[in-house]
């Protein structure tokens, strides 16, 4: 049966609306990620790697309460506290962490230890390339979630 | 008994003994007052306010840690008011405590912390700046932070009352109130932590928990005090298989929650620099670091040969292994060595005490006869230095049921302030001036005798013969030094007494004879320390030393090796009044083993097959029929205390920092 001339129209009129929202896209900004080429970009609430902040005076805001430890669904941050002297003062209580690690094998990217922390010093960053061949890599210490300092002016 | 008062709480019908106070009588109920300066065995005060209770007929609330249960009395302590006024003491309480939970090391096991939260406000009305005042150092062990105390006077009355020391005291006036140490700015006390165990809050801390960890995160093992005889329980904390602390708040164990500095705090020498870790053989005139299966092998070899040509053994056993390693040791030496020459270091004369009893097991006292008899008569002991949790118990017999003590010492000693009468004696006459005290003796319902190394031999039958005289029940105690003194005894670890005081068949040579001994083979010293003050006169004697540390006995050994102390192994000791405790293993050092394992080891490669420790056995013959030595047999070998104040404790407080520490160090007897 041929095609009655309203088919044929029909037809184009699709083809030209689906053509549209082509065009109109490709004339859009991409919303498609190039990682790895690119770093990704985050939502600002994304929960990865942690941080562990410093206060306005660059001394570490954790005073090794033990209560992110104790929060800890899966249990896998391990401390070490230690007093400040008047010689060496890490953090701005009495106490500091003298050894702060997460083992990135368990944490479950919870949150509970952000919640529990009374000075907010522990908090999610956007790190998330936490894989590797060996699962020893994976026990994050303190140097390496701690906001660097500032360069000295 | 005394009469019974019935009274109504909360609507709950309850009946105590006459005079119980309410908070006690509403704890038989299941009833909850909540309280801060009110404690158990100490004076009344008042001091909080927190104890507050609604009684009927009573125009204001009342303080129930004060009031005594009456007939017919009502009270309620979940009226809207009572509910009202713990908010407002809590409000009143937090004015000036600091927000330091998060650092506080009372954090997580804090009263004002779990009684803000079962009975807090939430929130405080006082926006005025809080006042600070900075933390203060009072000794090598206590920190006391002013901001954090509540006022409830607990350590002023446990420091006084309790220790007898009177250490600390309240100062100034209003918001400026704080405690102060004897000495203005330092403490010079018995440093036993008392204070800061019974402090409700953070106030008091030790240099020795002190920002280290949490309570939560601690393992908390339950074992006995490696230090002096009196077998106290105490409780570790251990992180990441470190001792982090040692407390016994729980009052498990023999001695409720007291413990002196050296239960506490004396536990540093598990990780101190110097603990010998690798057995170390002699080379070329040097110790050096060899493996455990050479050293062993070694060790095996010598002995064995020794053995095969008929040569001449000396054993010398410790007051601080278990019975079980010394129960296998006396085997070892008598089966598999083939020597009777073994013995140790005694401090006090117990063979004699158990020969003069005749089998009599009814006047051998227990702890709780301290706390409990009428009467008591201490002979030759500085008590409070030499025996701290003996001296805690009578101290609290005489507080709270006043009982006399009678002193027989060469100088002044802490008892002299509470006895009855109080004699000074020479050394060595302090016998016959116990018995110019006959009179007042005799008038006392029973009594109770404690005698130290000064009352040994035939004068120990002259004591319990004055005793007998006296037509009272008479129990006595025997003071010996350390942890397992009594045991060395009770496991036969003495040349001519086998375990439970069975005569041996063949007498070998007490210490001092072995020592003296130019033709000795081989010594074998486990866990003592006998050339400290003494020569070994067989020079070429082949030395093996189990030990700790590197003493001077260890120095002069031919093979050391390593052993693990009491807070790392399993077992029994016994106590000075005979009671037999386990120890529960807290940590591990890498390296050393405990000395049982190595005298497994040891006679699994000579090929001998000892059996398993018989203590048990033992210990339930000497239940059935208490063994009578016979009256020779103590003059086998010297008793002689080694006199260790609170502040020493043989070769582990020459290790302990926190000993060698405090200002009081090394202190002395009869200041
Ligand atoms: S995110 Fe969750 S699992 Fe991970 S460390 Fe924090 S509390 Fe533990
Ligand atoms: S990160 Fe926060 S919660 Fe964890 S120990 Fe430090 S201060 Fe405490
Ligand atoms: S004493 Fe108790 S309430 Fe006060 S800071 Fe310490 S833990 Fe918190
Ligand atoms: S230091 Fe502790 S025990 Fe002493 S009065 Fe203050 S709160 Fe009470
Ligand atoms: S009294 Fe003796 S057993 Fe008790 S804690 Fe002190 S040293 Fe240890
Ligand atoms: S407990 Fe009653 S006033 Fe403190």
């Amino acid at each position: 049966m041929p095609a009655s001339a309203s088919d044929v129209l029909k037809s184009a009129a699709a083809i030209a609306k689906g053509m549209g929202i082509t065009f109109k896209e490709l004339m859009s900004p991409t919303i498609t990620e190039n990682y790895p080429d690119e770093p990704p970009k985050f939502q600002e609430r994304y929960r990865g790697v942690h941080v562990l902040q410093r206060d306005e005076n660059g001394l570490e805001k954790c005073v090794a309460c033990f209560l992110c430890a104790a929060a800890c669904p899966s249990n896998c941050i391990y401390i070490e506290a230690a007093d400040n002297t008047d010689a060496v003062r890490f953090s701005g209580a009495e106490r500091y962490a003298k050894v702060y690690n997460i083992d990135y094998n368990r944490c479950i990217f919870c949150g509970y230890c952000v919640e529990a922390c009374p000075t907010d010093a522990i908090t999610h960053g956007h790190g998330f390339e936490v894989a590797g061949y060996n699962t020893s890599t994976l026990i994050y210490r303190k140097e390496q979630m701690l906001v660097p300092l500032p360069p000295k002016p | 008994m005394s009469k019974l008062v019935r009274l109504e709480i909360d609507g709950k019908p309850v009946e105590v003994p006459a005079g119980t106070l309410v908070i006690n009588a509403a704890k038989t109920v299941g009833i909850e007052i909540p309280a801060f300066c009110y404690y158990d065995g100490l004076t009344l005060q008042g001091a909080c306010r927190m104890c507050l209770v609604e009684v009927e007929k009573s125009p204001k609330l009342v303080t129930a840690c004060t009031l005594a249960a009456a007939e017919g009395m009502v009270v309620r302590t979940q009226t809207p008011q009572v509910v009202q006024a713990r908010k407002a003491m809590l409000e009143f309480l937090l004015t000036n405590h600091p927000l330091d939970c998060p650092v506080c090391d009372k954090g997580g096991e804090c009263e004002l912390q779990d009684l803000t939260f079962r009975y807090g406000l939430g929130e405080s009305r006082f926006l005025e700046t809080k006042v600070h005042v900075p933390e203060k150092q009072w000794s090598a062990v206590v920190y006391y932070d002013a901001p954090r105390c509540i006022l409830c006077y607990r350590c002023v009355r446990i420091c006084k009352e309790g220790m007898g020391v009177s250490a600390l005291a309240v100062v100034s006036r209003a918001v400026d109130s704080e405690i102060a140490p004897n000495m203005g700015d330092h403490l010079y006390c018995d440093e036993c932590g008392m204070c800061i165990d019974i402090c409700p809050v953070g106030a008091l801390t030790s240099q020795d928990y002190r920002y280290q960890t949490r309570p939560w995160e601690m393992k908390h093992v339950g074992t006995i005090c490696t230090h002096c005889a009196d077998g106290c329980t105490t409780t570790l904390g251990v992180y990441n298989n470190r001792v982090i602390r040692g407390n016994n708040h729980d009052r498990t164990g023999l001695n409720g929650e007291f413990l002196c500095v050296k239960g506490r705090y004396a536990h540093d020498f598990i990780a101190h620099s110097e603990r010998l870790k690798c057995p170390l053989m002699r080379v070329d005139g040097k110790l050096v670091e060899v493996s455990w299966s050479q050293a062993l092998a070694e060790v095996a070899a010598r002995f064995g040969g020794i053995r095969s040509r008929g040569g001449k053994f000396g054993v010398i056993g410790s007051t601080r292994t278990t019975n079980e390693e010394n129960w296998y040791l006396q085997k070892f030496a008598r089966e598999g060595l083939g020597t009777g020459n073994i013995d140790h270091h005694r401090s006090g004369d117990v063979i004699s005490l158990l020969s003069a009893l005749k089998g009599r097991a009814d006047a051998l006292a227990a702890t709780s006869d301290l706390y409990e008899r009428k009467a008591a008569l201490v002979i030759g002991s500085d008590l409070a230095q030499q025996h701290p949790l003996v001296a805690f118990q009578l101290r609290a017999n005489w507080r709270h049921h006043e009982s006399h003590i009678y002193t027989v010492t060469r100088g002044p000693v802490r008892e002299d302030a509470y006895s009855r009468l109080r004699v000074r004696a020479e050394a060595g006459r302090e016998l016959a001036a116990a018995k110019s005290l006959r009179q007042a003796l005799q008038a006392e319902p029973e009594l109770l005798i404690l005698f130290g190394d000064c009352v040994r031999g035939a004068a120990v039958h002259e004591l319990v013969e004055f005793g007998d005289s006296l037509g009272i029940p008479v129990r006595y105690i025997c003071l010996v030094d350390y942890v397992n003194s009594r045991g060395a005894m009770d496991m036969g670890l003495t040349p001519g007494l086998l375990p439970g005081y069975q005569p041996a068949a063949a007498p070998g040579l007490d210490l001092a004879g072995m020592l003296a001994a130019a033709d000795l083979d081989a010594l074998w010293v486990v866990g003592a320390n006998p050339l400290k003050n003494a020569a070994l006169a067989a020079e070429r004697a082949f030395v093996v030393v189990q030990d700790l540390f590197l003493t001077e006995t260890a120095a002069r050994a031919d093979i050391v090796l390593p052993a693990a102390c009491a807070y790392e192994k399993t077992g029994t000791v016994t106590n000075v009044c005979g009671e037999v405790q386990r120890l529960s293993r807290a940590v591990t050092t890498m390296g050393a083993k405990p000395d049982l394992e190595i005298f497994r080891s040891l006679a699994a490669r000579m090929g001998l097959d000892l059996g398993e420790p018989e203590t048990d056995r033992v210990y339930a013959e000497m239940r059935r029929q208490l063994p009578v030595p016979a009256a020779g047999e103590a003059a086998r070998g010297v008793v002689a205390s080694a006199g260790d104040t609170l502040f020493t404790s043989g070769t582990l407080g020459r290790y302990c920092g926190v000993l060698r520490n405090v200002r009081e160090a090394p202190g002395g007897l009869y200041q």
